[in-house]
């Protein structure tokens, strides 16, 4: 019943329109004029409407960037996202003044040439070839110097040293995350995708002696200031690993291992300060996965080396795990 | 010559090879699929900005299996952006856009009777309406429409196991797709052969109108690109359907260890992308031929800078093929591979300045009209400069760390495409409506359109860029399950109210569109006074155009207001006066 | 339309469509590049049926030569059509027969038999097939109209675009053919 009510609704609105627009038609033929002709008044009230929108347009702009701004995200939380911020803040504030100037430069254009009369003539002008040197040398240098700055800062980030960097691997799957930590030597056990099973959920290969004392856990954690290696597996499809406060993000990709090398520089304890109580470091799936890609979490914690060799400690070997019998 | 055969309504309407009727195929067919996508986007974001919460238009339209309760099912949340996608970058923005425009203004602008080739012209269209066809049978099977995404990713888009989407619904929307290209690369041959070769005397390649160079050029593009995108299309059949394994490896799903070993998902990404990227251009090359033409004739004043704004186009198409690995960052691609691809994209934005400084000169010292294609250029202005601007940060692979995959992307790529380039194409269907129906389209509607279209449709994308700097991930059914996000519900309860009223709006275009169609004021042969060929046909519209002779060329498409003329345009076939230089 | 100008743009036409069709395989082709980089890529030995499949085509390819020599002597090219037609066909059997020695040599295109290498280069010959298809249902339509004596030697473009696109099947067989070879090592 709704239904055929809200069809006749809008058929009305229709049928009101159509009615409006030959009422149009026909006072504009009674006065003689084109009712679809722009005119000098058209040319008028919509520059000035142009005028005003635009200017609008940018105020709304800073508006969004003051109401909003609060919740971006904080300072990064690692070495090299603090290089990337000092790149995003460079290159924002050049694309924000180009943004500025060329939407005034439009908007005033907009204005003053409107076409006020039939007096009004165009400047026919066209071509300078000096002024095209010109703009397209000058975005050639500004650009330069971006590219410049963004691959270094690329460079820094993607050759980090690993010589000292604890291995952590993280595997990602339908719709949850596992760490796997390597042990007392330091060595991740191989691992074969045929191979997992109930509680062996990554696959490992218990064979390989380096296996028995990796440790799987459901959060990571990790040493401040000391640098880490994250290497990703999935089980199924293309995930990714983002975490946003580290300025960290790696596809997980099944078939191939991916990874990323970071050293934290914030305590979980000192975010909490800086950011509230409820504050979290947090891993979030970022490469769309499946059904519940919205809700695929791993807590990140990041703090005190005797933090975390306690709470390593409590953790269960795989040998413990998969090969005591109950 | 005129009608030489008699016309049924099938010959006249349905398998016509006539240029002019396969062009207003292609445009309503893209109107109502935009339309279907629109609403699209209206759904989800229903559910993003209040999520969990009950809709009666969620459940009158998905109906109880795909909304109960009116609460919108995860599985066709991701349908929903999937097909939303697809189908307004290929539909709407690919054959909408470019089988319009090239069909109806390459021979009325070069001097041409039709078409090199009218029969497949006819079969461009036809593959089209077939792949339409597919495409929204697709949306009616059981287990759900494709849900990989639009750019569907192996292993997701090849396992059912892994999302329901990609059973029957990714098996239809990969065969929609196929046909699609046949479609594309039909109607391509025909834009460049045509273009090359049946231009009238005098039209040589440097006085083509602005709107044809950008034709061309994106028609060589589709044809190296598309095909590429076939063959990625074609292996993922056979991983899906035979047991392949060209991009699957080590997978286990629904408990069960799969068979595949070897392949790559990564591989995958380069195919795909390989036309992806170039597929963008294909996009916005012929919105900024379009905003070039309606720009001079509404400034009364000669584009700036015509050989640059056709270097500028070339330089963009050759480097579109050398970018596409910046959708790819964060594969874990060897990292100096993502310098290069670093390098080559930020090179892109030297030729679009370029272009955006011409466009600013023209606009000064004209004489401006603001009729309502106008209108739409000057937002296609602003709009290329918003988003342009922000594919720096995104082409800059160390930033696109943090915000590949965030709603930092969405608010990019809708403002070039969803924005810039729909804004060409309204532009160019105002503009150029009263030659493809004899009737002007009404000018209050129009205003009304464009003002609540501009203002919401950057109300909808601006503030994404927040988003995306707050660390919010794209394609997220929900943001409820991370308190980090709870700070961001009332920017996107904003982005959906604009949503709305931007979405509502088209309706009125689309009243505006078919009313005028029947009770438009009638138009004279030249209402903008302008300067190109098209303009010079008869009201009527017949086949092969002219009437009689097809008028010869003697001056390139721009002189307006040129010193010493009587009038303040100079149509193309005025042959030049004693003493008259040439611009 | 001008007889020469649709000439012109027929051929015109053909060559677009074939740049097409070109990038397509060239899609194919770098997959297998990309791939055969990686671990697991197996050594197969090219079938020797594939041989003589390379030796049919080429032959065919000069018979259409002929055919257009002959036509433009105002000589009917029928026998020199039909002659490449049938070597098309043979092609086309000599590919089927590759592939049955591939499988009775225990390469598959999928399952356990198979291998990343063998999967490809049953793709990439069956979607050279594919186009060769179309080209051998151009033969056929041009030997008709030949029969029928419609080519005459001031237009004979049905020869000229069936040349075309068959010399182009012929190029790309030659050329997959080369890749293959380098690449199954």
């Amino acid at each position: 019943m709704t239904n055929i009510l809200i069809i006749l609704v809008a058929l009305l609105v229709v049928a009101t329109l159509v009615q409006l627009l030959r009422v149009g038609e026909l006072l504009s033929e009674v006065k003689n004029q084109d009712v679809n002709k722009v005119t000098e008044k058209d040319n008028k009230s919509q520059s000035i409407i142009m005028t005003i929108v635009g200017i609008l347009f940018l105020v709304s702009c800073v508006w969004q960037y003051f109401s909003w701004g609060h919740l971006m995200l904080p300072g990064a939380s690692s070495e090299h996202g603090v290089t990337i911020d000092n790149l995003m803040a460079f290159t924002m504030t050049l694309i924000i003044v180009v943004f500025f100037i060329t939407h005034s430069i439009l908007f005033f254009f907009i204005y003053k040439y409107r076409k006020a009369d039939d007096n009004d003539v165009a400047f026919y002008y066209p071509h300078n070839n000096k002024l095209e040197l010109i703009w397209t040398i000058a975005p050639t240098i500004v650009l330069t110097a971006v590219i410049l700055y963004g691959l270094s800062t690329w460079d820094k980030i993607t050759n980090a040293d690993t010589s000292e960097s604890a291995i952590i691997e993280v595997y990602a799957k339908q719709f949850n995350w596992a760490a796997r930590y390597p042990g007392e030597d330091n060595s991740l056990g191989s691992y074969d995708y045929k191979l997992v099973q109930g509680p062996n959920a990554l696959g490992v290969n218990m064979e390989d002696k380096t296996s028995l004392d990796d440790k799987v856990t459901r959060e990571i954690h990790v040493v401040v200031g000391k640098p880490v290696l994250l290497k990703f597996r999935s089980q199924d499809v293309i995930h990714s690993a983002y975490l946003p406060h580290f300025r960290v993000q790696m596809n997980c990709v099944p078939g191939m291992i991916t990874q990323f090398a970071f050293t934290p520089t914030q305590t979980t304890s000192e975010m909490k300060d800086q950011e509230g109580e409820d504050f979290e470091f947090v891993l979030l799936c970022n490469k769309i996965c499946g059904v519940a890609h919205y809700n695929m979490q791993m807590k990140f914690i990041v703090e005190t080396q005797e933090e975390y060799n306690a709470w390593l400690a409590g953790q269960k070997t795989l040998s413990e795990k998969l090969l005591t019998q109950n | 010559m005129s009608d030489h055969h008699k016309e049924t309504f099938i010959s006249k309407y349905v398998f016509c090879l006539d240029h002019k009727m396969i062009a207003k195929q292609f445009l309503i067919t893209g109107m109502i699929m935009g339309i279907i996508g629109m609403l699209m986007s209206i759904l989800f974001r229903l559910q993003l900005s209040n999520p969990g919460e009950s809709f009666a238009v969620l459940e009158w339209f998905l109906g109880d299996k795909w909304a109960p309760g009116g609460v919108l099912d995860p599985n066709m949340y991701l349908s929903l952006v999937t097909m939303h996608g697809t189908i307004l970058v290929f539909w709407v923005l690919t054959a909408g856009l470019t089988g319009t425009f090239a069909n109806f203004l390459i021979p009325l602008q070069i001097g041409a009777r039709d078409m090199a080739s009218g029969f497949i012209n006819m079969l461009s269209y036809w593959f089209f309406f077939a792949a339409t066809i597919v495409m929204l049978i697709s949306l009616f099977v059981e287990t759900g429409p494709a849900s990989a995404g639009w750019t569907i990713y192996p292993p997701l888009s090849a396992l059912p196991e892994a999302i329901p989407g990609s059973g029957l619904g990714q098996d239809l929307w990969l065969v929609g797709m196929a046909l699609f290209i046949v479609s594309s690369l039909l109607g391509g041959l025909n834009y460049i052969v045509t273009i090359l070769n049946l231009r009238t005397k005098g039209l040589s390649m440097s006085k083509l109108p602005l709107t044809i160079w950008a034709i061309l050029i994106t028609a060589i593009l589709g044809v190296l690109s598309f095909p590429v995108l076939l063959s990625a299309a074609l292996l993922l059949i056979f991983d899906r359907s035979f047991g392949t394994s060209f991009y699957l490896s080590d997978i286990v799903i629904g408990g069960e260890a799969l068979h595949h070993t070897g392949g790559s998902p990564i591989l995958f990404e380069h195919l795909f992308w390989f036309l992806g990227h170039p597929e963008v251009y294909i996009i916005l090359l012929p919105a900024l031929g379009i905003v070039s033409e309606v720009m001079s004739v509404n400034t009364r004043k000669p584009i700036f800078g015509y050989k640059a704004m056709v270097g500028a186009m070339l330089v963009i198409a050759f480097l579109s093929f050398i970018v596409w690995g910046h959708h790819m960052f964060i594969t874990g691609m060897d990292p100096f591979l993502g310098s290069v691809f670093t390098f080559t994209t930020l090179l892109i934005a030297i030729p679009s300045a370029v272009k955006v400084f011409n466009y600013l000169t023209t606009l000064w010292k004209g004489s401006i009209r603001f009729t309502t294609p106008m209108l739409f250029t000057i937002g296609f202005v602003s709009t290329f400069i918003t988003g342009g601007l922000t594919g720096l940060i995104l082409g800059d692979s160390a930033l696109d760390i943090n915000v590949h995959d965030t709603y930092f992307v969405v608010g990019h790529f809708h403002i070039v495409m969803g924005l810039s380039a729909i804004y060409g194409m309204f532009a160019g269907v105002y503009h150029w409506f009263p030659k493809m129906y004899g009737r002007m389209m009404n000018k209050k509607l129009g205003y009304i359109h464009f003002w609540v279209t501009f203002i919401s449709a950057y109300g909808v994308f601006f503030p994404m860029h927040f988003l995306g700097l707050a660390g919010l991930p794209r394609r997220y059914y929900t943001n409820s399950e991370f308190p980090m996000f709870d700070g961001l519900s009332d920017i996107n309860e904003i982005i959906t109210f604009f949503a709305i009223l931007g979405g509502l709006v088209q309706l009125l275009f689309v009243f505006n569109f078919f009313y005028s169609i029947f009770k438009g004021t009638k138009a004279t042969e030249n209402p903008w006074e302008a300067n190109t060929l098209e303009w010079t046909t008869p009201i009527e519209r017949i086949h092969g155009n002219w009437p009689g002779e097809i008028p010869s060329v003697h001056r390139w498409p721009y002189d307006y207001s040129k010193p010493g003329a009587e009038k303040d345009f100079i149509p193309q076939t005025e042959p030049l006066k004693e003493g008259e230089t040439e611009h | 339309m001008d007889i020469n100008l649709k000439n012109n743009t027929s051929k015109q036409l053909l060559w677009i469509g074939m740049a097409g069709i070109s990038m397509f395989f060239a899609g194919l082709t770098s997959a297998v590049i990309v791939r055969s980089a990686e671990h697991g890529w197996d050594a197969i030995v090219m079938p020797e049926w594939f041989w003589y499949s390379t030796a049919a085509i080429i032959m065919s390819s000069i018979f259409l030569i002929i055919a257009k020599m002959q036509v433009r002597k105002g000589i009917s090219p029928t026998p020199y059509i039909v002659s490449s037609l049938i070597l098309g066909l043979l092609f086309s059997y000599f590919q089927i027969m590759g592939w049955n020695q591939l499988t009775s040599e225990g390469k598959y295109f999928v399952g356990p038999g198979s291998n990343p290498a063998s999967s490809f280069l049953y793709v990439i010959t069956f979607a050279h097939l594919m186009h060769v298809l179309g080209g051998i249902i151009s033969l056929l339509v041009t030997t008709i109209k030949s029969v029928q004596v419609k080519y005459t030697k001031e237009n004979y473009l049905g020869i000229e675009l069936t040349s075309i696109y068959w010399h182009f099947l012929d190029v790309l067989w030659v050329y997959l053919f080369i890749f293959l070879l380098v690449s199954l090592k």
